[in-house]
């Protein structure tokens, strides 16, 4: 008894080093294989309190830059309002409201917290459950995509952006409409790389890349960035594609989370398909 | 004693919130991401009991964990980090600086007792986490570059402040 008194006083660290370890691969674990578990919601909701403070401040240095792009946005958007449009065939625009169902809406929020400079990146937003949020949401920037919800607690939300190793938005060419797959290398945060386009089709470089809107997360046509250089890839026949993200990720601020009310709709439908 | 506490828990907000807030949002060529923040667990005096910290290690990484993102290898990191620092002060530092209780730095140790210790430590954290944080072999030589590169830059740091704001305690 007195010897092993003695052995546990010896070496209690190694049995303390094991359990913190044991805890922090459990908390790891937790992490990759269920979305949203009680611990990320916890640490999600208290580095939104804490982040919502400093934000405050650090808010006011990109004011100028975040205004400029809320700007822009807005002249585009009042571009496309009925009354920008002079209507020419008064008999083929006939205004009818049941022929439209609202597929997205749109919940603006903030972002409060972010990396940019790691493998993989995140950001908080500070809209949670309480505003309608919910996992796998997309999230999209006045300038273009941004990356999808994965946590959300009750008042924050947690974004793997697409400067990320899991991140792979469907995307296509604007100008062909070939779809291909978005990755990020790593490295710099403005330069994006386009896989499985297949080089039967012609690109150019300045082409504009949109998302396909194929994933359920994404509307058609939000804008990815744009092709600054491009190779054929000899073994697999696909391109090798160079972007330039439309979205400055260091100093995006203001964004959307896009709800997709037919969302549940198109997983079932895909569901079905697996099923059998 | 008293003191070393308080001074200490200073030491970890400002430490933790100087991580958190500005190093994780700075964008420095891309492949640089220092993480400073393991030098509280390095700067701790040369007798703070081992599970000590070990716990500090673990808060520090779960704080830091917690800003990031995505929970857990900051912490198990960093433990290891702490398990280790014993061995390493055992290595680096002679009998008579252990015995009297001395901070790590420049100021109590000299440049060349600290110097090695704080590389090969900040060398192995680096390693550790840049390798975890990936997790697979596909990007190795990108992975190398940002280990090697960030550890500089750590170290670098560290050392300014280090010389900037610590004096020989009395």
């Amino acid at each position: 008894m007195r010897n092993l008194l003695r052995f546990l006083k010896r070496y209690y660290y190694i049995f303390l080093f094991i359990l913190l370890e044991g805890i922090s691969f459990y908390i790891i674990s937790q992490n990759s294989y269920y979305q949203g578990s009680a611990i990320t919601i916890f640490a999600n909701e208290i580095a939104g309190k804490i982040s919502t403070k400093t934000q405050n401040i650090s808010h006011y240095f990109t004011l100028g830059s975040s205004n400029e792009s809320l700007a822009k946005e807005n002249a585009r958007l009042r571009s496309k309002i009925e009354n920008s449009y002079v209507k020419y065939q008064h008999k083929a625009f006939q205004y009818n409201d049941t022929i439209y169902k609202q597929q997205f809406e749109y919940i603006d929020a903030k972002v409060i917290q972010k990396t940019i400079n790691k493998r993989n990146n995140y950001f908080i937003l500070n809209k949670g459950s309480i505003h309608g949020v919910k996992n796998n949401m997309g999230v999209i920037g006045p300038d273009g995509i941004v990356g999808v919800i994965i946590n959300v607690s009750q008042n924050f939300s947690l974004v793997m952006s697409v400067l990320h190793q899991d991140s792979r938005p469907n995307i296509k060419n604007a100008r062909t409409k070939i779809s291909g797959t978005l990755v990020w290398e790593g490295g710099n945060y403005s330069k994006g790389k386009l896989i499985d386009i297949p080089s039967s089709i012609p690109l150019k470089i300045g082409d504009t890349i949109i998302t396909s809107g194929f994933s359920q997360d994404f509307p058609e046509g939000i804008s990815v960035g744009k092709i600054t250089n491009f190779q054929k890839d000899k073994g697999t026949g696909f391109y090798v594609v160079d972007i330039k993200f439309s979205v400055d990720y260091n100093k995006l601020e203001f964004v959307y989370i896009v709800k997709n009310f037919f969302k549940e709709e198109q997983q079932q439908l895909t569901k079905d398909i697996k099923n059998e | 004693m008293n003191k070393d506490i308080i001074v200490g828990f200073i030491h970890f907000f400002v430490i933790a919130a100087f991580q958190v807030f500005i190093l994780d949002g700075v964008h420095l060529l891309g492949y640089i991401n220092p993480l400073i923040y393991l030098w509280f667990i390095l700067m701790l005096p040369t007798n703070t009991p081992k599970w000590a910290v070990l716990l500090l290690s673990f808060s520090m990484g779960f704080v830091v964990d917690i800003f990031a993102g995505y929970i857990g290898f900051h912490c198990a990191v960093l433990t290891f980090i702490g398990f280790i620092r014993p061995l390493f002060i055992n290595i680096f530092f002679s009998g008579k600086e252990i015995e009297s209780n001395l901070r790590p730095s420049i100021a109590e140790m000299g440049l060349s007792t600290f110097l090695p210790y704080l590389a090969f430590l900040v060398f192995i954290h680096h390693f550790l986490y840049f390798s975890f944080e990936i997790f697979s072999f596909s990007e190795f030589f990108k992975t190398l570059l940002r280990i090697f590169l960030s550890s500089i830059t750590t170290i670098l740091l560290i050392l300014l402040f280090d010389f900037l704001f610590f004096r020989k305690r009395k």
